[in-house]
């Protein structure tokens, strides 16, 4: 299977699983969206030192990972082109800043170190937990969740449309080298002079298609509203869900957790 | 007399300056009338059809879909009354699983989720294809994605029916299983196909384009019988009708 196949089976399988019937995938999907914009704004606004914290919140990923049932080395898998970048944000800081900062085990870890420990971890958490909302909740649900709070229409219509195009570039890049590849028996991949104008046709006809699956949707009735009807009222459940979840990133972030259990542990 | 659905007067189009697609295009279309539109490939069959939806917009002449004018401002007010099914299914389906496609016009329309329940599995039961609600779109087989094209179109129950190719990628089972379709819904249809054999069945009336213009229009009989004409445009006669002893791969020469 070539490369670009295997990303759109990866790009359907992360729809499939968000279209399954689980509970968590039956949350109410604002709930969802919000709980992960909250667990966003918390990790982001952790301190560049503050490992101990960022280590804590890791606690929200793992658990919805154990509850919702998806297997955490597929998600790693499939983030792969996705996490080495997030971590490469910090590589150089162990060089700049080489002043000592925490001792860990009798070790003295660097502020470069230990900035760049933090910064890893935060992308690895933003990205984790992106890919747990989009994985247990269909794309239509969350944009019409997004319409709930009155994010603005356009926004939430080029997030959908966005999303959609990913998939349909990626379909056409399938067919383009398939295409290729059958009239160039022997070669092994696209040769490198062939990327120009083979990436241009992709371009423009996956802009085709998008336009035209655009005008599919506007000719069904689409107004850039997301009927709120076929999501259901929230429950209950969903508040409960909510509020301890919310409450529970809150104390990660308010309370340096692992360093309070350390040192229980420490007497 | 029954009531005027589609008036089409003078309509001329093209994509690039000089080089008309459709050149003074006069038709109207009735109530009952099924009309089949024929013609060589580039015909301006797709083209005429996409204008009537109103995807096509820059052309001249004058269109009305139940005496609304066709322009931007009438848009949504049309779009209510027309279904049309693309002829590539793929530009059609978007969503994950079948269900939710067929889903998505009646939803637009702001209905409750048990008639729009409702209407899903009757449209998926009409074209016989109980069951496969949950199935994703990117597993369909070309044919079961056309017919999930068109079940999503009947989801929304329009006024007049417009399809492009739609017995094409069609096993014959399926095939008369859409014969069967579209002859139960009652009201205007226009068609476009390369299959006459499907027209002959489908259709009551038949409008051959060529050159930009209506060369024909009138009922099947008159013209698909026509051998001369129809070669002429660069068509054969339908199988059904072609006499026995002709029925060669090369059309009978
Ligand atoms: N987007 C476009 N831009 C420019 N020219 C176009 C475009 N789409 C179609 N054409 C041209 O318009 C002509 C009519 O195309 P159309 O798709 O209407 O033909 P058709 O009768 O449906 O043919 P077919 O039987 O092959 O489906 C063709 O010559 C085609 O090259
Ligand atoms: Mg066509």
């Amino acid at each position: 299977m070539s490369r670009i196949t295997g990303a759109i089976r990866e790009m359907q399988t992360i729809e499939e699983s968000a279209s399954r019937d689980q509970w968590v995938n039956r949350i109410h999907p604002l709930v969802k969206f919000c709980l992960t914009i909250l667990y966003l704004i918390c990790v982001i606004s952790c301190g560049r030192y503050d490992l101990p914290r960022v280590l804590g919140l890791a606690l929200y990923p793992f658990l919805m990972f154990e509850l919702s049932g998806l297997p955490f080395g597929e998600a790693l898998y499939r983030l792969r082109i996705v996490l080495p970048l997030v971590c490469i944000v910090g590589i150089f800081n162990p060089l700049l800043d080489r002043r000592p900062g925490a001792e860990i085990l009798g070790f003295t870890l660097t502020m470069g170190l230990l900035s760049m420990l933090t910064l890893m971890i935060k992308g690895i958490l933003t990205v984790l937990s992106s890919y747990l909302l989009v994985a247990s909740t269909p794309v239509d649900d969350l944009c019409a969740a997004m319409r709930m709070i009155h994010i603005p229409r356009m926004i939430v219509v080029e997030f959908l449309l966005i999303w959609r195009y990913i998939s349909l570039f990626m379909s056409e890049a399938e067919k383009t080298e398939e295409a290729y590849l059958l009239r160039a028996p022997g070669q092994k991949g696209i040769a490198m002079k062939n990327w120009g104008p083979l990436l241009g046709s992709m371009l423009l006809r996956s802009m085709d298609r998008a336009s035209e699956v655009y005008e599919a949707m506007c000719l069904r009735g689409f107004t850039g509203d997301f009927p709120a009807g076929r999501i259901r009222k929230a429950g209950r459940r969903d508040l409960v869900f909510f509020v301890s979840f919310a409450a529970g990133i809150l104390l990660l972030r308010i309370f340096p957790v692992l360093v309070l259990v350390g040192s229980l542990f420490a007497g | 007399m029954s009531h005027i659905h589609i008036e089409v007067k003078d309509l001329t189009f093209a994509y690039e300056k000089d080089r008309k697609i459709l050149d003074g295009v006069t038709f109207t279309a009735r109530e009952q009338d099924a009309i089949g539109i024929i013609g060589a490939n580039g015909a301006g069959k797709s083209t005429l059809l996409k204008i009537l939806v109103g995807l096509l917009l820059s052309f001249e002449g004058t269109v009305r879909v139940e005496e609304i004018p066709l322009e931007k401002r009438t848009l949504p007010r049309i779009r209510e009354k027309i279904g049309y099914v693309f002829q590539d299914a793929d530009s059609q389906l978007f969503s994950t699983s079948v269900y939710e496609d067929i889903a998505f016009g009646p939803r637009n329309y702001g209905l409750p989720e048990e008639e729009v329940d409702r209407r899903v599995r009757l449209a998926l039961k009409k074209v016989s294809l109980e069951g496969f609600g949950k199935k994703p779109i990117h597993r369909l087989s070309g044919g079961e994605k056309k017919l999930v094209s068109i079940a999503a179109i009947l989801s929304m129950t329009p006024d007049i029916l417009l399809m492009d190719e739609p017995s094409a990628a069609l096993d014959p089972r399926n095939r008369r299983n859409l014969i069967r379709v579209l002859n139960e819904f009652d009201h205007l249809k226009i068609l476009t196909s390369h299959d006459l054999d499907f027209i002959w069945d489908t259709c009551s009336r038949v409008i051959l384009l060529g050159e930009g213009r209506i060369l024909y229009d009138g009922n099947p009989e008159g013209i698909l019988r026509d051998k001369k004409t129809l070669e002429e445009s660069g068509l054969e006669l339908p199988l059904s009708l072609t006499p026995r002893e002709e029925r060669t791969p090369s059309g009978g020469q």
